[in-house]
């Protein structure tokens, strides 16, 4: 009997310790005094430097971050939102659509609402609708992007061929590319979210040059993706490939892979976003690359570029660091912070008073912005994440050949009336 | 039955049982800390599969089956649960086949024997997910294999290995038997290692070929090896994650989505953690009856060869 009871102490003891160490686990995330800011971000390469100059404009203030790719952050974020483990800052989508992205954070609450912050009221008009949620501002957006077609200029050079203005003259220069051994685009889709490039690019034009309201539409009911211009879109992106646009077996080439060959000239360039040419510099520094607009009909007037706010900045709405939290995001949208953090990725400022330098390979993309002729990218205003997914699969399942574009269009059209 | 067990025979019951049987309340502590640990989060889990839960939000409401019977309607849930059995057939059958005969070839007398089991057991230890990035450099349209093939003059066999729906999940099978073949090989080997060479002598005096002598001696004296190595490969195939995840994404589209990526996917990228708790429970139900199933099976015939 003694023997019993110790064993039956034995086993109590283990369970509190178990206890005790599972329940001491669960605050280490929040374990911050007030001059340690965590910080989860996407920015690879960049974060770093703006982290080095908030930390030298606060003496005293330390910033502990970890960085990782979108994927992975964005399933990491939920499961440490709805633990209670998330830092302070953390990196936010605009709009909506993906699991991180501001409506899908802010509606359960997890976010801080910034529209008190000095930097809130001067987004451009383009900017608020993604970066609030129910009129109120939750994402510190500091940065633009757009999609288009990537010339590698050493490349295009010894082809002896001229960037295409035309759709007609696109698919030209795709044949007369293929014919010299260097196609005229590298595409990686077997990173399935390269996939949708392209298809944004054309469909900028083809479906938001001819009608600007068709989120509009598409969300009253009006119209459909299955009824609308996007067959075109679809149509065309097909047509691109028949034609000898991509190099061979695109669904084996991951991201990483077609970048070299942009990079190194085995293709004439990339369809990718502005983020891509630091890459590709990286890769080939004495090469020169600019982004133009991808043409999608034979009347250069109508093209549009699909260019949105990058990823921005939110705060938990949890954090017990509350004042060290908003200084940081403040100094994100100072002059200061969007000059760093612009420079570093490439992208161009969303406050027009930063003052930083716009690289010149985004010329073009700077004028479409100055005319408003951009488009946000498709998927940042659509109700679920499912719609993307769905679009994403769908088109490696077409470049298989195991499904039709009729088949992915109407998919997305369910997923799309399955609503938030 | 073994010789102790025959001698335990002749002790009388009740002293048997005082001397072998430790007190049942030995096993609290460890019931206690397994309970906590795996039971209790595990059945909580299960309780979401009836709900649609999105991973986020505080709230949730009871769904019942709804889940399951949504997954009869899904064709992506019934095409992963179809490659996941392809897989870990494949995988089972390939593998073990494949390390045994290299476990026959290294318990040979062959000069460079030891070198040989090192290198064949070198792949097994390196992380899985390390591997299929390398795999998937490899087996790019431009990667080394396509390479190889053109130099030897093969190149009509150039494959977009992983870009290729009929092709993509044969090569993931291809890099996991890769990778583990020496790992069966060395539980093969062991087995094999233990069968007294007396046995061999007797029967090659007798007169018995090398197919006889596999036959007759060392497939009933391996059972228990190949016990363990079914099992091991059958389960493994079953719950398969990393790999497929590294290597494809389980694409092109989802022609290589295996009930674990699909769980991942559903969870982690769409949200819906519902839907994919019930999933995952379907993946336990089928690792659980698979490889009771096959436990049965494989000890009877165990102990009708012993």
């Amino acid at each position: 009997m003694r023997l019993f009871r110790t064993s039956a102490l034995a086993a109590a003891l283990t369970v509190a310790l178990v206890v005790g160490a599972c329940s001491s686990g669960t605050n280490a995330g929040s374990d911050s005094d007030s001059k340690t800011l965590t910080l989860a971000s996407v920015d690879q390469g960049s974060i770093e430097e703006v982290v080095k100059a908030f930390e030298a404009a606060n003496p005293g203030v330390k910033v502990r971050f970890t960085t990782s790719g979108a994927d992975q952050y964005q399933q990491q974020i939920r499961t440490q939102l709805a633990s209670g483990t998330a830092p302070d800052v953390m990196t936010v989508w605009p709009g909506n659509g993906n699991p991180g992205a501001t409506y899908v954070l802010a509606k359960p609450g997890y976010l801080l609402d910034l529209s008190d912050q000095p930097w809130a009221a001067k987004l451009p008009t383009g900017l608020k609708s993604v970066a609030q949620y129910q009129g109120k501002t939750y994402n510190a957006v500091f940065g633009l992007n757009g999609i288009g077609a990537v010339y590698n200029e050493q490349a295009l050079t010894q082809s002896g061929l001229k960037a295409p203005g035309t759709w007609t003259e696109l698919l030209t220069f795709c044949r007369a590319a293929a014919a010299k051994g260097t196609p005229a685009f590298a595409l990686g889709i077997q990173d399935n979210w390269v996939n949708q490039l392209a298809l944004y690019a054309l469909a900028a034009t083809v479906v938001f040059g001819a009608d600007k309201d068709f989120d509009t539409k598409l969300q009253s009911g009006a119209t459909s993706f299955a009824k609308s211009p996007w067959t075109t879109a679809m149509a065309k992106y097909q047509e691109m490939d028949k034609t000898g646009c991509f190099q061979k077996n695109p669904l084996g080439t991951s991201y990483e892979a077609s970048q070299d060959l942009a990079a190194t000239g085995k293709t004439l360039g990339i369809i990718q976003g502005n983020w891509v040419v630091a890459l590709l510099k990286g890769k080939n520094p004495s090469g020169t690359f600019t982004l133009k607009a991808l043409p999608a009909t034979d009347t250069p007037a109508e093209f549009m570029m699909p260019a949105a706010a990058g990823a921005g900045y939110g705060v938990n709405a949890k954090t017990k660091n509350k004042d060290l939290a908003l200084k940081f995001v403040n100094f994100v949208m100072s002059p200061e912070g969007m000059k760093v953090f612009n420079t570093k990725q490439g992208s161009l400022p969303s406050l027009s008073d930063s003052g930083a330098a716009v690289d010149p390979a985004f010329t073009e993309l700077t004028t479409y912005l100055k005319d408003n002729r951009t488009v946000p990218f498709m998927d940042q205003l659509w109700p679920n994440a499912k719609v993307q997914q769905t679009m994403l699969s769908g088109l490696q399942e077409i470049f298989s050949g195991q499904s039709t574009s009729d088949k992915v269009l109407a998919a997305m059209d369910a997923d799309y009336k399955a609503g938030a | 039955m073994t010789l102790t067990e025959k001698a335990a025979e002749h002790v009388p019951r009740s002293a048997r049982r005082r001397r072998t049987d430790p007190p049942w309340w030995f096993v609290l502590p460890a019931i206690a800390l397994f309970a906590y640990v795996v039971l209790l989060p595990s059945g909580r889990g299960v309780y979401f599969a009836f709900t649609d839960w999105d991973g986020l939000s505080p709230d949730w409401s009871f769904v019942g089956l709804d889940n399951f019977s949504a997954m009869l309607d899904d064709p992506d849930a019934l095409q992963a649960i179809r490659h996941t059995l392809l897989i870990a057939v494949a995988i089972t059958v390939i593998q073990n086949g494949v390390g045994l005969l290299l476990a026959l070839g290294v318990n040979t007398m062959i000069k460079s024997r030891n070198v040989l089991r090192v290198f064949l057991f070198a792949p097994a230890v390196v992380t899985p997910i390390v591997t299929a990035y390398l795999w998937r450099n490899l087996l790019g349209p431009d990667g080394a294999v396509n390479s190889l093939l053109a130099v030897v003059g093969l190149g009509s066999w150039q494959q977009d290995w992983l870009g290729d729906p009929q092709l993509a999940l044969w090569s993931v099978v291809a890099v996991i038997v890769w990778q583990f073949a020496g790992y069966s090989m060395v539980i093969f080997l062991a087995g094999l290692q233990s069968i007294p060479k007396e046995i061999y002598e007797a029967a090659a005096m007798d007169g018995a070929g090398p197919v006889r002598r596999f036959w007759w001696i060392v497939r009933p004296l391996l059972a228990p090896a190949i016990t363990i190595n079914l099992m091991l490969s059958i389960i493994g195939g079953i719950k398969l994650f990393d790999q497929v995840y590294a290597l494809t994404g389980g694409g092109p589209g989802h022609a290589t989505d295996t009930i674990s990526t699909l769980i991942y996917k559903d969870a982690f990228t769409l949200g819906e953690f519902g839907y994919s708790i019930a999933l995952a429970v379907v993946l336990t139900i089928i690792v659980a009856i698979v490889s009771s199933g096959q436990y049965l099976v494989l000890a009877r015939n165990e102990r009708a060869a012993s």
